[in-house]
């Protein structure tokens, strides 16, 4: 017998267990009396350290005094914010000379502009902004913060740089207002002169080559007085190690993953043999190789300082992590991939760069996110080589005269500085996914 | 198989556009997996303008006969000749033979990451070094062929199988081949998308491409083919005129073949 139904059922509200904020604490805090009991319990133990944390961090805490004794004669249950507010330029910029420190707020605000164009919407090539922001911001912030002499290729350097964050902000501008791109902008305006694609392109060039002139006979007689790297600490000195990390780091792993990946035995044996080497040591070992057994293999008379050794250990450090990253994402790409890129005739770097990589790279942003952040808090091994980053100016303060023995507030100020660093990454990385992920939906 | 070839009408055969000179040559051709024969002495030549359908059971090696043509597979002895190159003696030759010969697979292998119009356009940029905006027109001519212009802007997840599969002919053409090669195009559809696929292949048999086609779609064989192969264990077993193919098979695992599918 058949059945028919002549008339579509009407759809109808969800039940109020599933809409309500009442129906919702019902079923999930308060189903049964076990559950009330826990619930009621667990709010019980939330308010007991909140409000400890409060009396301890807020309500009993010194703002203001000279020494510690101080601090403990205003209150004994208190916190004492005052040794870390008298700190607060060493903690962020280390013995970097006080007249000089514009510099590094310059620096710091140069990288927010460039970088804040990633975070808008509207704005187009963000492709560009990451790779020029890559490739040309940290010789020019390097210049900033060390200043003294600079060879021709800092000079080239910075002057690229100098074209590069204001066609950056121009970009942002004209993405904001008038949504385009800048690239599309001077697309139009060399489409002006002639229609041949040939020229269009000469033009082009030219146009990127004068501005590049242009700026480097402005920098030419830019000038800053050197600071030594010894003077460099603080969250500065950290956010520059990382920072050099991150922008290495994922360049260099790409690179080794793909030799990994390579055809050719040698590429591929040497590739292997590097990331397992620095993979198998720990962190701190190779910091320590870099700084006492470095030196020793280099020829007379080559002195890199401390500061560049540990740079470079980082940095090759972090690139072998970052490879077997890499790696895994190059491997979850299917064969299809590697054959339909093949069949259009395209190359293996045309394949790899237009068809694998950006593919890989999406599937493996919570990863490498993760990477950076391990990064940026192993950097504090640096201070037990004796360098004074955020963690080694923290500690000394416990050894400064008025503040002997005051180890629990800066810890905790540390903690709560890289909490918020490494917080607005892990969003931020969360943030690229979710746009990422449109249109990859099967 | 059986409801599905029916929703291809037989709509006539199409007649031959074939000419005398040979675009693919295959002499003496054996390929091996390790120890395993996947393909057994294979000649095979193609003419240009000509459309052979290949047909046999799984594992019978016709995929893998198709993917050598384009050296998605090494084979190991004998000659492959693709439009006058012989395959597999220098790379350059290689990348050349791929950009002449244009694939679609079955599990279409489009770029989730690229829209239709990207995915379009990404080989005549840069393979074919043809300039952004007639790619552009290019791509947009090729979609409107496979009527499917209004989704350019689309990414691949978005479209139905079917519609991805036509966008995947649709970028094989964009790059302007001489010989077009089907592996399975339909065998990853559900049925009553499979036809939208087959008439884009019918008309694009009209215009007088040279086609490698491997299917399991008998009707549509019947239509498009000027010669059927029945490949088995990596032989060609039997070849033939579809009429006298069908009609009339020769070879007795032809004929128990034909009978299980049809």
């Amino acid at each position: 017998m058949a059945i028919i139904t002549q008339n579509k059922t009407p759809t109808r509200p969800a039940p109020l267990s599933e809409s309500s904020v009442l129906g919702w604490m019902r079923k999930s805090l308060f189903s049964s009396w076990f559950n009330s009991a826990l619930t009621i319990f667990t709010l019980y133990i939330v308010y007991i350290t909140l409000q400890g944390v409060y009396i301890w961090g807020f309500a009993d805490a010194s703002l203001v005094a000279d020494n510690r004794r101080a601090c403990y004669d205003n209150s004994l249950t208190g916190a004492c914010w005052a040794g870390i507010i008298d700190w607060l330029d060493n903690i962020f910029y280390g013995r970097y000379p006080r007249e000089e420190i514009w510099r590094i707020d310059l620096g710091a605000l140069l990288l927010l502009l460039w970088m804040a164009p990633m975070w808008m919407r509207k704005v187009k090539g963000k492709i560009w902004i990451g790779i020029t922001v890559v490739a040309f911001y940290p010789f020019l912030a390097g210049y900033l913060f060390a200043g003294g002499d600079k060879g021709l290729f800092m000079q080239l350097m910075i002057a690229a740089a100098l074209v590069a964050l204001p066609a950056n902000l121009i970009n942002m501008l004209l993405g904001l207002y008038k949504e385009q791109s800048l690239g599309q902008l001077l697309h139009t305006f060399c489409a002006k002169f002639s229609r041949d694609e040939k020229v269009q392109r000469n033009l082009l060039l030219a146009l990127v080559v004068l501005s590049i002139v242009i700026a480097f006979v402005l920098q030419y007689q830019w000038q800053e007085q050197g600071v030594s790297w010894t003077k460099w600490g603080g969250l500065f000195l950290t956010m520059s190690i990382a920072g050099i990390g991150i922008a290495f780091s994922l360049p260099g792993g790409i690179i080794l993953a793909l030799g990994r990946r390579s055809k050719l035995p040698i590429i591929r044996v040497l590739s292997t043999g590097f990331i397992e080497v620095f993979r198998s040591v720990p962190l701190i070992t190779v910091l320590f190789m870099a700084t006492t057994m470095f030196p020793l293999f280099m020829p007379e008379g080559f002195v890199l300082n401390k500061l560049t050794q540990v740079i470079i250990a980082v940095c090759l450090f972090n690139a072998c992590y970052m490879a077997e990253t890499v790696r895994g994402g190059l491997q979850a790409i299917p064969k299809g991939q590697y054959e339909g890129a093949h069949t259009l005739g395209l190359g293996y770097w045309g394949t790899m760069g237009f068809i694998i990589m950006p593919q890989a790279l999406k599937h493996m942003i919570p990863n490498i996110v993760g990477n950076f952040i391990g990064l940026l808090k192993d950097t504090t091994l640096v201070s037990i080589i004796g360098l004074f980053d955020l963690l080694g100016m923290l500690r000394s303060i416990s050894r400064d005269v008025p503040w002997l023995g005051l180890h629990k507030e800066p810890l905790i100020f540390g903690a709560i500085i890289f909490f918020i660093i490494c917080f607005s990454m892990s969003k931020y990385s969360r943030h690229l996914e979710s746009k990422l992920a449109t249109g990859n939906k099967n | 198989m059986t409801d599905t070839t029916a929703a291809t009408q037989p709509q006539g055969q199409l007649s031959s556009s074939a000419s005398s000179e040979i675009i693919i040559e295959i002499n003496q051709m054996n390929k091996w997996y390790g120890d395993f024969h996947v393909l057994k002495d294979i000649e095979l030549t193609l003419h240009k303008g000509e459309r052979i359908v290949i047909c046999g059971p799984s594992g019978s090696g016709k995929s893998t006969l198709i993917r050598c043509i384009n050296a998605l597979e090494e084979h190991q002895e004998g000659d492959i000749v693709v439009d006058g190159i012989k395959l597999g003696e220098n790379l350059k030759n290689l990348d050349h033979i791929r950009t002449e010969v244009g694939m679609v697979f079955q599990n279409f292998n489009l770029f989730p990451h690229l829209s239709i119009l990207e995915n379009l356009t990404l080989g005549p940029i840069w393979v074919r070094k043809m300039s952004k905006a007639d790619a552009i027109e290019n791509a947009m001519h090729y979609l409107k062929r496979v009527k499917i212009p209004e989704q350019a802007n689309k990414y691949p997840g978005q479209l139905s199988g079917g519609q991805q599969q036509r966008v995947a002919i649709a970028r094989s053409l964009c790059m302007n081949p001489k010989i077009m090669l089907f592996d399975e195009p339909t065998s990853a559809l559900d049925p009553e998308m499979i036809k939208e696929v087959l008439d884009v292949m019918i008309e694009l048999a009209e215009t007088g491409m040279s086609m490698i086609v491997v299917t399991h779609e008998m009707a549509f064989a019947k239509t498009i083919a000027d010669r059927v192969i029945f490949m088995d264990e990596g032989d060609i077993v039997e070849e033939n005129e579809p009429n006298a193919f069908f009609d009339n098979p020769q070879h007795q695992r032809t004929q128990l073949f034909l009978s299980q599918i049809l």
